[in-house]
């Protein structure tokens, strides 16, 4: 038996390799040679070293990768600065309701994706709750304001959907912490932290409200929209100085903060991912200008049956990300993705 | 315009439309995954029964096809009385999968794969416009319906529909109903009456425009827009080229990137009409009359309109086969297509119905969508056929306007 040892790890693994075999590595090395393929639908695709859907790929969808990039990267601001305070909140002042508030975070994936998107278009629609209130109620925006077919709704639902995957591993890392280190932390004069607060939100306030209002295009950087991305920029510096003066401890930027960097790393990687390659978000709460890289494959391969531009598109997204990935896990260590620090 | 042109008042029915909006989140699962995304493929082996007609009957079709059930105060929802009196006389149960199909392309591609390769869709009938139901036919995935199954349907078609080039002899397909493609729009939110395609590029409906993704409706209406306002080619709608339709883009491009034109849509303009994101449409003619609100309008336009047929077929494999044939020769009963037709506001394809449904409701004989008047007609246009060039340049000018 003891001489057998060696072969238990293998045989652990073998189920998930063969599953990783069968529907991965085999589906990839097909949609390999279909991205080098030519020919239509109707005549069948063929084998033929066609470079140039790559070229095409490449070149013909810039404006779908940079609203790729565009949201994706504002999703995954907003869901970090919703969920680190959640997070933060459940982890150190949960009690005995913590297991109830992780419940709670992972409620919405009882309910259909698809359904909770639905949901969202109805919720932000013309005669929907939200407007009824801040438009009708409230009187905040203009008559004429809608969401549904903004990049603010695209952003808003892409936020909505991947908001667990920044909790969770945010959680998992702060829950980690030993409290006791707070406490020395205070011993050693660790005070509120009023200035380095102040000045850390308000460039925080500031950095967001510019990318709000570009990546949502309320405003471009023209002259013609210089005056209001200025007061909208100074307006989330003051508020992220009041907001970081208070929030903001020298404890927590010491102590916490470095602990739960790789919850940080974790939940961004899970979040930006996915949402790069998301279409179903755009497709239900967008408009032509909205459109991501997700939407382009999925209408390649499925409106225009151009399947080799759709595989071609498909192969550069997997290694974009993986690429990333790697560069990524090399600077901050493997570690940081999976959350643990041993 | 005459009066034929607004059709609301007693008309109307209003649909849930919460269950619309989840009858249409299938539909979009569906379309979004190659696998089915349906029920299970059946064995290829035990397709195309012999003998008895056994269920459930898969049958997947377009929303606002099929005649509802009253539940409340002018609300209206499954089950259909059609389906229900097809189950009691029939014995076989049926899997109404309704609003699953939004528009052809998109649900062709998700049973596509299954017919490439052979293996059953999991649907029994499915309900495909003109041009697709003709493409599927020439590439061989239907069953070929068994003549004495469907006899009702044969004695009852109406001639003109008859002798189509794909099949002159009725042996794949029988139509589910026509109807055309026009505008639709809220009256309240458009403050005004609309008459035209071009209507639709009013700046003040700015964003809450939507038009169809059916490049077939889209480009030939807009083109038939433009010749009324002496920008586009003599061509009419049936015959227009490529050329033509990259001058429809052309016109289209700048309405679309700065946002007049919201969406490209299929059915689901019904939720946006329901949740007041869309003000005007390109919409298909029976379907906001049997449910939408009481303000949503249908117009046959003045520059003129398509006109289509929906048509039944079974897809290769089905396991239900006799069963699908049962129901196409039930639904060509002159008595039930009539009550079918007069509820969904759409042409049906069966003989004397005309009578049957004046018999049925006075009123209706004067209802355009159901007999729409010799003027309109007179401008009604089938859908353009296209080699597969000109489809591959139109369908990349479409994927340009809706930004993919």
């Amino acid at each position: 038996m003891t001489r057998r040892r060696w072969l238990l790890p293998y045989l652990l693994i073998a189920p998930g390799l063969l599953w990783l075999a069968l529907f991965f590595v085999l589906p990839n090395i097909q949609m390999v040679l279909m991205s080098l393929s030519s020919g239509t639908i109707r005549s069948g695709f063929e084998f033929s070293w066609a470079f140039e859907n790559y070229v095409e790929a490449f070149t013909r969808f810039p404006d779908n990768v940079v609203n790729s990039l565009v949201f994706g990267g504002l999703a995954t601001l907003l869901c970090f600065l919703i969920g680190y305070p959640m997070a933060y909140g459940i982890a150190f002042r949960g009690g005995r309701y913590k297991t109830l508030l992780l419940f709670l975070v992972i409620a919405p994936f009882f309910t259909s994706f698809l359904i909770r998107t639905i949901s969202w278009r109805i919720i932000l629609g013309d005669q929907g709750v939200f407007l009824s209130l801040v438009r009708d109620t409230l009187g905040i925006v203009p008559p004429n304001f809608s969401i549904i077919g903004t990049p603010l709704a695209v952003v808003s639902g892409l936020t909505y959907q991947y908001l667990p995957f920044m909790v969770l591993p945010l959680y998992v890392a702060l829950e980690k912490i030993d409290y006791r280190l707070i406490e020395a932390a205070r011993d050693l004069y660790a005070g509120p932290w009023r200035r380095g607060g102040a000045i850390t939100g308000a460039f925080g306030g500031g950095f967001l409200a510019a990318a709000l209002m570009l990546g949502l295009r309320y405003a471009s950087l023209d002259a013609e929209s210089l005056v209001p991305l200025l007061l909208a920029v100074a307006a989330g510096a003051a508020i992220g100085a009041v907001v970081g003066s208070f929030l903001i401890s020298e404890a927590f930027v010491r102590v916490i903060w470095p602990l739960s960097l790789p919850g940080v790393f974790a939940g961004s990687i899970l979040v930006f991912i996915p949402t790069l390659g998301d279409y179903v978000n755009v497709e239900l709460l967008g408009n032509p200008q909205t459109q991501m890289i997700g939407n382009v494959i999925q209408n390649r391969f499925l409106q225009q049956n151009d399947y080799p531009l759709a595989a071609a598109l498909s192969f550069i997204l997997m290694a974009a990300i993986l690429v990333a990935i790697i560069v990524y896990a090399r600077v901050l260590g493997t570690e940081e993705l999976t959350g643990g620090r041993g | 315009m005459t009066d034929h042109t607004t059709l609301t008042g007693g008309l109307t029915r209003r649909r849930f439309l919460q269950g619309t909006a989840l009858t249409g989140a299938a539909a979009f699962l569906a379309a979004c995954s190659t696998s089915g995304g349906s029920a299970a493929p059946a064995e290829p082996g035990a397709s195309a029964g012999d003998g008895a007609a056994t269920g459930p009957l898969q049958f997947a079709n377009w929303d606002a096809y099929i005649d509802l059930t009253e539940v409340g105060d002018g609300e209206y929802d499954l089950p259909s009385p059609t389906l229900d009196d097809f189950t009691a006389e029939t014995g076989i149960e049926v899997e109404y999968a309704n609003a699953q199909i939004e528009d052809n392309e998109s649900f062709m591609a998700t049973i596509r794969p299954q017919l490439e390769s052979g293996v059953a869709t999991g649907w029994d009938l499915i309900v495909l416009t003109d041009w697709m139901a003709g493409k599927v036919v020439e590439a061989g995935w239907v069953e070929e319906l068994d003549p004495a199954n469907v006899a009702t349907a044969l004695a009852n078609v109406r001639d003109e529909l008859k002798g189509l080039p794909w099949d002159p002899d009725m042996k794949f397909h029988y139509p589910w109903q026509s109807g055309a493609t026009g505008v639709g729009y809220n009256s309240v939110s458009t403050g005004r009456e609309l008459t035209k395609v071009a209507d639709l590029f009013d700046p003040a409906f700015a964003g809450k425009v939507t038009l169809l993704s059916e490049t077939r409706d889209m480009f030939p209406l807009v083109h038939l827009a433009l010749q009324g306002l002496g920008q586009a080619s003599d061509t009419p709608a049936e015959d227009m080229t490529a050329d033509d339709a990259q001058v429809v883009h052309d016109y289209l491009k700048p309405f679309v990137d700065d946002g007049h034109v919201r969406a490209f849509t299929g059915n689901e303009y019904l939720q946006d009409f329901g949740s007041g994101d869309t003000w005007a449409a390109m919409v298909w003619s029976g379907d906001l009359a049997s449910s939408a609100g009481e303000n949503d309008v249908f117009v046959y336009p003045e520059e003129g309109s398509m006109i289509w047929t929906d048509n039944m077929i079974i897809p290769k494999g089905a396991e239900h086969k006799a069963a699908a044939e049962q129901m196409v020769d039930f639904v060509y009963d002159v008595a039930r297509a009539a009550r079918l037709a007069n509820f969904i506001y759409y042409i049906s394809p069966v003989k004397g119905v005309a009578d049957a449904i004046t018999e049925l409701d006075p009123e209706a004989a004067s209802n355009p969508l159901l007999f729409p008047p010799a003027d309109v007609v007179a401008k009604q246009h089938p859908q353009p056929t296209w080699d597969e060039a000109a489809e591959t340049t139109v369908n990349e000018l479409y994927a340009d306007l809706s930004g993919v």
